[in-house]
């Protein structure tokens, strides 16, 4: 291709595409694929519904923030409303609008999906020189504690007194000023989210990246993809609405990475539904507590994620749990805190004293566990259900039992729970409240930022949606899936540097079996 | 179907309050807010009823219920025809006289005085029905985030705002 077109609206486009490689979705899985199958000459186009965004757009403003960069203005939820879901919407999806935390896939995890869900070939020796180059390319490593905020820094302090095990995070970020507004989009090109390094990779390479298009279908004729049917969205009001403009690709390959609620969605809507295709979906369900501190902890400032502990994963039968934090703006701290009236305003005063600690449920490793699902709505939208099942809600108990406690040891005048109305705990006499307090759907607030499975890999056809050699659709020879919904389970770690590895690995194998 | 049993069905998920819309509309509403712009998924009714939850629901220096109300409507203007449609219904049963049998009280949450108004908000928090814990966690989700997103909350929470780094860059272009 001798073009530079790079980033491209789609309102300025009319009519049919062709490509060799058409990838749906420019997050942490379409944007490296682009990349690799760029770099490999291919000639590929990345769909994405999002709109482009750069460092400009980005105000640290949440009203203008949410509706720019997350799927339903930040509203998206489960279908009885009972777990938000933080999910990103833009060109370079969730990496525009994560917390930077990267960890590499455990080990144990890859052991699992090979012995349980049969796949094959991805073991962290294929994997590791993969997360090197990638390492590499997005500047991850380790924060420094002396580099952390009050609120990451009381997380670790809380996790030593009550004696568990507690590590400063990972991050792909150049230079950062900490200024705390990852989740608003970096104001200064610090976070090496897929819009300022991948996708110019593949942009380098002659690719396409074309924003404010949704897929609406694959066209699928005798078991072969033969298009991509798109609807150009507005560019008004962060691009909601759609136009009449209507776009058509054209490729020899298509490639879904559109997310564990895009990518089933868009099978649904394409006619490959059955099986297990929007089963299995796994969201690391997140309990959390403020906290409130004398001094204050400006919970809105400083890189936000930069303490974790995994002392909890392994529980032996029961459900594992990891412990992060989340950074409080007015907006994330009024959701997350309950009540209404005098009584929510009382807790909203206290933003600049109050710490957030999360604890995230490691699912979908028991073989009782179904997970969720998504459907589709008549209009076409996805719809996820996700019943959160008993034992799941135990270790939910039991990571706020954890997050209570490490934060009285901590040194917090109290502690609330997400109950409504909250629970407060100011001494471990308190923690009596939890054997009666309500653990159900809209008791208590659950949230979830890691979006997994709903077309997982597998060998076998009845129980998996692509092959985990190459991710190819077990029964359309032109398809192939490459983002977070072939998870078999969830991960144990924030799940981004999960997907870069394996993006990079697949796009390589689709490269030397290129047909 | 029995009204009973679209109760019991979830909020978002579906054309679950059809049934009951034609009753609902009979019941008046005390249409005490008024939009000040143009409504994108709202009627006036709806418009007055959310505005009513927003006063009772944010209690802030500045919260301002119209202002409230127009930022949901924004919201909701994004979301599936279905969640417009389930969301419109939302309203007018929040205010039914109809829902209020179940509560004791006989008179639209609209024209309730405050503590009414209070205790109707706690019943549908704590009722055994889902549509109804659905229905007060997305009302209240909804006007608490229109409200604390906009910078005019940042000076009663103690939120200083961001920190002036505009022209700062902290690398040069990435490259490869």
């Amino acid at each position: 291709m001798s073009d530079k077109i790079g980033f491209i609206d789609g309102n300025s486009l009319d009519g049919e595409l062709t490509c060799e490689v058409c990838i749906v979705g420019s997050g942490a899985g379409g944007a490296v694929l682009a990349a690799r199958l760029a770099a490999a000459g291919k000639e590929v186009i990345v769909l994405e519904e999002g709109g482009h965004y750069t460092r400009a757009d980005f105000h640290m403003r949440e009203d203008e923030a949410f509706p720019m960069l997350y799927q339903e203005s930040g509203a998206r939820a489960t279908k009885d409303l009972s777990i938000a879901i933080l999910q990103g919407r833009a060109v370079g999806g969730s990496t525009v609008a994560n917390w930077t935390t990267s960890f590499r896939t455990p080990e144990s995890v890859l052991d699992q999906w090979a012995r349980v869900h049969g796949v094959r070939e991805l073991g962290v020796g294929a994997l590791n020189p993969h997360w090197d180059e990638i390492e590499k390319r997005l500047s991850i490593a380790q924060i420094s504690l002396e580099e952390t905020n009050r609120n990451n820094r009381l997380l670790y302090d809380g996790c030593k007194a009550i004696g568990l095990e507690a590590k400063t995070t990972f991050r792909n970020t150049r230079n950062c000023f900490k200024s705390g507004y990852c989740g608003m989009g970096c104001p200064v090109d610090a976070k090496q989210s897929m819009n300022i390094t991948y996708l110019p990779d593949a942009i380098a390479h002659g690719a396409r990246v074309v924003s404010r298009c949704r897929v609406d279908r694959l066209v699928v004729e005798a078991g072969h993809v033969a298009s991509a049917e798109c609807t150009v969205l507005s560019s008004d009001d962060y691009g909601y609405a759609e136009t009449p403009q209507r776009l058509r690709v054209r490729a020899k390959k298509f490639v879904l990475s559109a997310g564990a609620i895009g990518t089933p969605s868009i099978l649904i809507r394409s006619g490959l539904s059955g099986g297990v295709v929007g089963r299995g979906t796994y969201l690391h369900p997140v309990i959390g507590v403020t906290a409130r501190y004398k001094d204050p902890v400006e919970p809105f400032y400083g890189a936000p994620q930069s303490v974790a502990s995994h002392a909890l994963a392994h529980r032996g039968d029961k459900v594992g749990l990891f412990m992060e934090t989340a950074p409080l703006h007015p907006m994330l701290a009024a959701i997350s805190s309950s009540g209404f009236g005098p009584q929510h305003r009382a807790i909203m005063t206290e933003l600049p004293h109050l710490a957030a600690h999360i604890a995230l449920a490691i699912d979908g490793f028991h073989e009782s566990e179904t997970g969720g699902t998504v459907t589709v709505r008549p209009s076409g939208a996805p719809l996820v259900d996700y019943p959160i099942p008993p034992r799941i809600w135990e270790a939910l108990r039991e990571g706020l039992r954890t997050l209570i406690r490490l934060n009285l040891a901590a040194g917090a005048d109290w502690v609330l729970s997400g109950h409504d109305p909250a629970l407060r705990f100011s001494s471990e006499r308190d923690l009596g409240q939890l054997d009666s307090a309500p653990f159900a759907p809209n008791r208590v607030n659950i949230f979830s930022a890691h979006i997994m499975g709903g077309a997982r890999m597998g060998d076998d056809p009845a129980r998996s949606v692509v092959r985990s050699s190459d991710c190819r659709h077990h029964s359309v020879s032109n398809l192939h899936i490459v983002d977070g919904s072939i998870f078999p389970t969830s991960l144990g770690v924030n799940p981004q540097e999960t997907i870069y590895g394996i993006a990079q690995l697949m796009g390589d194998r689709m490269t030397q079996s290129w047909q | 179907m029995t009204r009973r049993s679209f109760l019991k069905r979830g909020l978002f998920g579906g054309a679950l309050l059809a049934a009951a819309g034609a009753g609902l509309a009979m019941w008046p509403t005390l249409m005490k807010h008024h939009p000040r712009k143009p409504l994108l998924v709202l009627d006036a009714r709806g418009f007055a009823i959310l505005a009513a939850i927003a006063a009772r629901m944010v209690d802030a220096p500045g919260a301002d219920p119209i202002e409230i109300a127009h930022g949901v409507d924004v919201v909701i203007a994004r979301e599936s025809h279905e969640a417009q449609a389930d969301f419109r219904q939302l309203l007018l049963l929040f205010d039914s006289a109809l829902a209020g049998l179940m509560d004791a009280h006989v008179r639209p949450f609209t024209s309730l005085s405050f503590d009414e108004q209070g205790s109707v908000l706690y019943a549908w928090r704590d009722s055994r029905l889902a549509l109804r814990q659905s229905g007060y966690k997305a009302l209240r989700n909804l006007t608490a985030a229109a409200h604390y997103a906009s910078p005019t909350c940042w000076e009663s929470v103690g939120y200083p705002g961001p920190p002036k780094i505009s022209g700062m860059v902290a690398t040069p272009a990435a490259t490869p």
